[in-house]
């Protein structure tokens, strides 16, 4: 499809990650402290989301942990340990809010977001349009370095008095009032904070990405050229620029409130909590495309290169991305169906969002046509994109179930939610995550992974995710609320199948950690295009690693 | 302190399990399980429960009374004999004695152990969405689901690179693209007919002559009150494992107070926050409304057979969230109207009585929690310990 | 990095980050007009149950035989030491005529406080048909220790509600009313 016409400086030999070689790299701290680079601030942004994803899935296992039976066993010992005395009851309780808060900020924000866009995102989209580095490049390196003190806000908020115990127990959503008036303490000021610089950091990011990819493409990649990837961040960082600052907004609100005295969402004041809701899910729905969207387009990416085929219908890929984004904004009260809002605009909202579907739909078919009629192998990145195009799916077909206002009021907090995004989330975006991964490891670090851990990495995790994540659609059903520390015993049988799927998870995890030591250390070295011919994007024309400037001659695309 | 439970506080959750796991043809052999141990429990409850002659007298044959007893309601019945009243509300110096507090059907109004479908449903929303969700939605997934599976399998098969070593460069189809895009559209037209119609129905406002009870959700309890019959507020609090399990109730489940309605009457709740959102849900009457605090929500259903519904508070409310269930209890309309009685309260068709002078305001004088709940100290803490 | 045509595309670059900027603050700037917005929106429409206000000598004409039942409901605050109830429970208009219901206020502290209410009605797409002529709610009411006050709310349902087919089947709107105290400090946004 492309053909590049420069061809970047020689780069050869194989040389160790910091090595100073022929490309005038900087010195470490500079290079690593104050970079301009758009690989190497990549880098840094995988290693930050592989950190935080550490964090937030250890919380997740302190949960799974919990809730393998009735009762509450633990809880009280944890909230004993970090506040150093005798906890309460209900602190224990808190401490629960506190987890599920934090497992929820920490993945949206601080695994999912760095990874797919500050990582893959700076790593690539540059290269696949042919550009030498991003628009901005200072620019992208304070998005970087603001997460960081934003992830440890979060992170301290939870040594800090927040209500009832220490912590943010306010659910991802901070909803008010009891973000405001419900939560005493520094906890959920320290929180908002983290957003707030988490935020900024995204806006900045997305301003970043959008001037690169409307200004810096190499002459002959026009828009309807460019790689589904690079679509798939467009698309997101527009979505990130419209959505963020309405969160900024919002969270700000309930700053002013918590500590100055207004009365945005206090009834008191004539102020109205459901407001808060409207705006947070004006943020929240696009939000959930932006985790997904830039997996379409690493599946996008992948499945075209192991099928040795172009992309099936690729105007209709990359205009189906556009439609979901900008369905996206209006389908937010989908979230406050149980509010009592009117039936009318409870109509409207399950109608728009099953629209949603449609498009949806599209890329699932469009995926399996640019199979069809293929030349498949079935390397660890296909896996995990075969994975993620299934289950996303069975995610996708759940979210039609909650779409409609009338069975949603049933459905609403309960589990059967908690499957249906962890479906697309957990199954979708972290499988594109993983997909993303072992596609580029070769590429980014110039060794090939192994293929027999990643193929193990991919089964146990997939065994274990379903496992962990399908008998949620049971307790949902059944009725389990979630967001709660305690069950009757009836929901103890399918909890405990959940549990014993994290423990697999976790195994599988094991697998991708010995693998990423293993094959950094001691991995083959992996050629300039390990893929064959079905991989045509931009970055397979340069070496492994590629320079660290490339394309200083400008490419050229047919 | 971990809190210690029973290995079993109901009798017999591994016949359900059993029961419930056997496939999908076990789901009409569950339902007529169900239906019988209803009525069984029913029957069986009836004549042990009705200490109170008054309550035997005035109990409208109960549709129960003409099934027969099969030998599983010998299990349900199993903890009747020993029914805790010491909780009733009783604010009144009452002439009337209420009804026997009633006791819970195993897997009715509750969650079964080990279910893996939605739990029976006890009003008309409940069945027409239990209807959607079951004969429509639910199939409608499962086979886009296993249909875009088996594609995925076939096209590995075939395609794969030893079976089809040179790729095809085929890149648009113009007939297949619309098809799936129409497609999709035609399927979510065909959902959304009944969707749209379910929401109608679901929003149908109640009738005049509707039983008014005032929700009102607090941190970490709820409270009933009945404007025309003129019974205050009461609060209804979680019940302690112990006292659960000795009123043969599921734990967690289990209220004090509960909130007691007409079975086969028109219902109306008007439901309110007082400190922080809360959510008034009961999945097997369709059942979920945000409790908002500064603003009135009402939901309108009505009740279609006598018995005890669980639910659980479904809105993150703060530190208690989980432990702030709610319970109805739902009487022949004959009991009910005894149990009206019995909390001071008056008939519907009596004379309505002069609000202001009936029974104290929420927020001033409460039967129930200390004052200033939230943020509790720990000797406040649960009704649990 | 410095090749030919780098230098105008510094300019492009600057240029699509200033407007990009500009719509970043312009989202942010909704956000926050969100809050007048929201409020105008309810009021315009009844959304949320939100109710209806007119002046005193507005005409309208009485829907004859079309009588509706509307019930009261009143709460207070947990942080106001006040009781506070409606005379009746409930009442029966005919639908387009004025109707008065009394509240009653009682300060049972030994402070004067200051208290101002919320209100919606529930079926809400009544909210839109639910006018109110004079209400307690316009206004903040201050209570002296022990005072007791009765407070009217004149209103009437508007005749239109019976054209509307989402509200066809009302039969009783409920008018509801939270009492809060007005904190020094909190002032109404």
């Amino acid at each position: 499809m492309t053909t590049v016409t420069a061809t970047p400086d020689d780069f050869s030999g194989s040389h160790a990650h910091h090595d100073d070689h022929a490309d005038h790299k900087p010195a470490f701290f500079a290079r690593w402290f104050m970079s301009t680079n758009h690989k190497d601030i990549g880098t840094l942004y995988l290693i930050f989301a592989i950190i935080a994803g550490i964090i937030g899935g250890a919380i997740s296992g302190l949960m799974r942990a919990e809730l393998a039976q009735p009762g509450v066993q633990y809880l009280q010992g944890w909230a004993s340990m970090m506040s150093g005395d005798q906890a309460t009851l209900d602190q224990a309780y808190h401490l629960w809010n506190v987890l599920i808060t934090a497992h929820g900020l920490i993945m949206v924000f601080f695994m999912v977001m760095p990874a797919m866009i500050g990582g893959f995102g700076n790593w690539f989209v540059p290269i696949m349009i042919g550009a030498p580095d991003m628009a901005f490049p200072r620019m992208n390196n304070i998005s970087f370095w603001l997460l960081v003190p934003a992830f440890l806000l979060l992170l301290g908020s939870t040594f800090v008095p927040g209500g009832t115990g220490n912590g943010a127990g306010t659910g991802w959503t901070v909803y008010a009032p009891l973000s405001t008036s419900g939560s005493a303490g520094p906890a959920v000021d320290l929180a908002i904070l983290s957003l707030h610089i988490a935020g900024a950091s995204s806006i900045l990011g997305a301003i970043n990405f959008i001037t690169t990819i409307f200004n810096m493409r190499a002459p002959g990649m026009t828009l309807h050229k460019m790689p589904l990837f690079v679509w798939s961040v467009l698309v997101t960082a527009f979505l990130l620029l419209l959505a963020l600052p309405v969160l900024a907004a919002a969270i700000t609100m309930l700053l002013t409130d918590r500590n100055f005295g207004t009365t945005f969402y206090d009834a008191a004041g004539g102020g109205d909590p459901e407001l808060y809701q409207h705006l947070f899910w004006f943020f929240g729905h696009p939000e959930v495309y932006i985790m997904i969207l830039p997996g379409f387009g690493i599946v996008s990416q992948i499945v075209s290169t192991f099928s040795r085929k172009p992309v099936f219908g690729y105007l209709g890929m990359a205009y189906a991305m556009v439609a979901i984004g900008a369905v996206g904004f209006v389908v937010w009260a989908h979230h406050m169906f149980t509010t009592g809002m009117s039936v009318n605009v409870k109509m409207y909202f399950t109608a728009a969002t099953m629209v949603i579907a449609v498009p949806t739909g599209i890329k699932i078919f469009s995926w399996i046509a640019t199979m069809w009629g293929g030349s498949m192998s079935f390397k660890t990145p296909m896996v995990w994109s075969l994975g993620f195009i299934f289950m996303f799916t069975v995610g996708g077909v759940t979210g039609v179930v909650l779409a409609n206002g009338g069975v949603d009021d049933v459905m609403h907090d309960t589990y059967y939610v908690v499957a249906h995004f962890h479906y697309v989330l957990s199954l979708g975006a972290v499988f594109g995550l993983f997909a993303g991964f072992y596609y580029w490891f070769p590429k980014m670090s110039g060794k090939m992974y192994n293929e027999v851990l990643g193929q193990l990495h991919f089964w146990v995790f997939f065994i274990g995710v379903n496992v962990l994540f399908f008998p949620m659609h049971f307790l949902g059903l059944s009725g389990m609320p979630r967001r709660y520390p305690d069950y009757p015993e009836a929901f103890a049988y399918w909890n405990k199948i959940a549990s014993h799927g994290y423990e697999i998870m976790v195994v599988g995890m094991g697998f991708f950690f010995v693998n990423l030591i293993w094959s950094l250390a001691a991995g083959k070295k992996a050629g300039d295009n390990p893929w064959g011919e079905g991989a045509t994007t931009l970055e397979w024309t340069l070496s492994s690693p590629p320079p660290f400037h490339q394309f200083e001659t400008v490419p050229t695309i047919d | 302190m971990p809190i210690s439970r029973p290995e079993q506080d109901l009798p017999g959750p591994y016949v359900w399990r059993v029961v419930g796991c056997q496939g999908l043809q076990g789901v009409e052999t569950l339902m007529k399980m169900v239906k019988s141990v209803v009525l069984a429990g029913l029957l069986a409850f009836a004549p042990v429960l009705g200490h109170s002659a008054l309550a035997q007298d005035n109990a409208v044959a109960a549709p129960a009374a003409t099934a027969a007893a099969t030998p599983a309601d010998s299990a349900a019945a199993g903890n009747a004999a020993e029914a805790a009243n010491a909780t009733d509300a009783a604010p009144a110096a009452a002439t009337v004695a209420a009804p026997p507090r009633m006791k819970p059907t195993l897997g009715i109004g509750m969650p079964k152990p080990g279910e893996y479908t939605l739990q029976e449903q006890f009003t008309s929303t409940g069945r027409q969405a239990r209807w959607l969700h079951d004969i429509m939605l639910l199939p409608i997934i499962v086979i886009i689901s296993v249909f875009v599976l088996l594609l995925m399998l076939w096209v590995m098969f075939r395609y794969r690179q030893s079976a089809n070593p040179v790729p095809s460069k085929t890149a648009h189809n113009t007939t297949i693209e619309v098809l799936w895009t129409v497609l999709p559209v035609v399927i979510l037209l065909a959902i959304a007919v009944p969707s749209i119609g379910l929401l109608a129905d679901q929003y149908k406002p109640a009738p005049k002559d509707a039983l008014t009870v005032k929700v009102t959700g607090y941190q970490w309890y709820w409270g009933y009150e009945y404007p025309d019959a003129g019974i205050p507020e009461f609060v209804s609090n979680i019940l302690s494992p112990e006292k659960a399990l000795a009123n043969g109730e599921p734990n967690l489940l289990a209220v004090d107070n509960r909130l007691v309605l007409p079975a086969g009457r028109p219902i109306k709740l008007i439901i309110t926050g007082s400190d922080v959102i809360h959510s008034f849900a009961v999945p097997s009457l369709w059942v979920k409304m945000d409790a908002v605090p500064g603003r009135l929500n009402e939901k309108s259903f009505t009740i279609d057979k006598p018995g005890v519904y669980y639910g659980q508070c479904s809105e993150l409310c703060g530190a208690r969230h989980g432990f702030m269930p709610i319970a109805i209890e739902a009487l022949p309309p004959a009991e009910f109207d005894q149990w009206v009685l019995s909390q001071g309260g008056k008939l519907a068709g009596a004379t309505a009585a002069p609000a202001g002078a009936s029974g104290p305001q929420q927020g001033s004088v409460l039967p129930g929690p200390p004052e200033g709940a939230p943020a509790a100290a720990p000797a406040a803490a649960p009704a649990k310990i | 990095m410095a090749t030919a045509p780098h230098h105008t595309l510094v300019d492009r670059n600057r240029r699509t980050m200033i407007v990009m900027a500009i719509v970043a603050a312009g989202m942010l700037t909704l956000g926050f007009a969100s809050v007048p917005l929201y409020r105008m929106f309810c009021e315009r429409t009844g959304f949320g149950g939100t109710t209806q206000r007119a002046s005193a000598d507005v005409a309208v004409t009485k829907a004859v035989g079309h009588t509706m039942s509307i019930r009261f409901d009143s709460n207070v605050s947990p942080s106001l030491p006040w009781k506070f109830y409606p005379e009746q429970k409930t009442d029966t208009v005919t639908v387009g005529a004025r109707d008065m219901q009394i509240f009653i206020a009682k300060n049972l502290s030994d402070k004067p406080i200051t208290g101002t209410a919320t209100f919606n009605v529930t079926p809400t797409q009544a909210g839109a048909y639910f006018t109110k002529i004079q209400c307690f709610c316009f206004t903040q009411q201050t209570l002296q220790p022990g005072q007791e006050v009765r407070m009217p709310v004149l209103y009437y349902v508007d005749p239109k509600i019976l054209n509307d087919p989402d509200n066809k089947d009302v039969q009783e709107i409920t008018l509801s009313y939270t009492f809060y105290p007005v904190e020094n400090g909190k002032k109404p946004s």
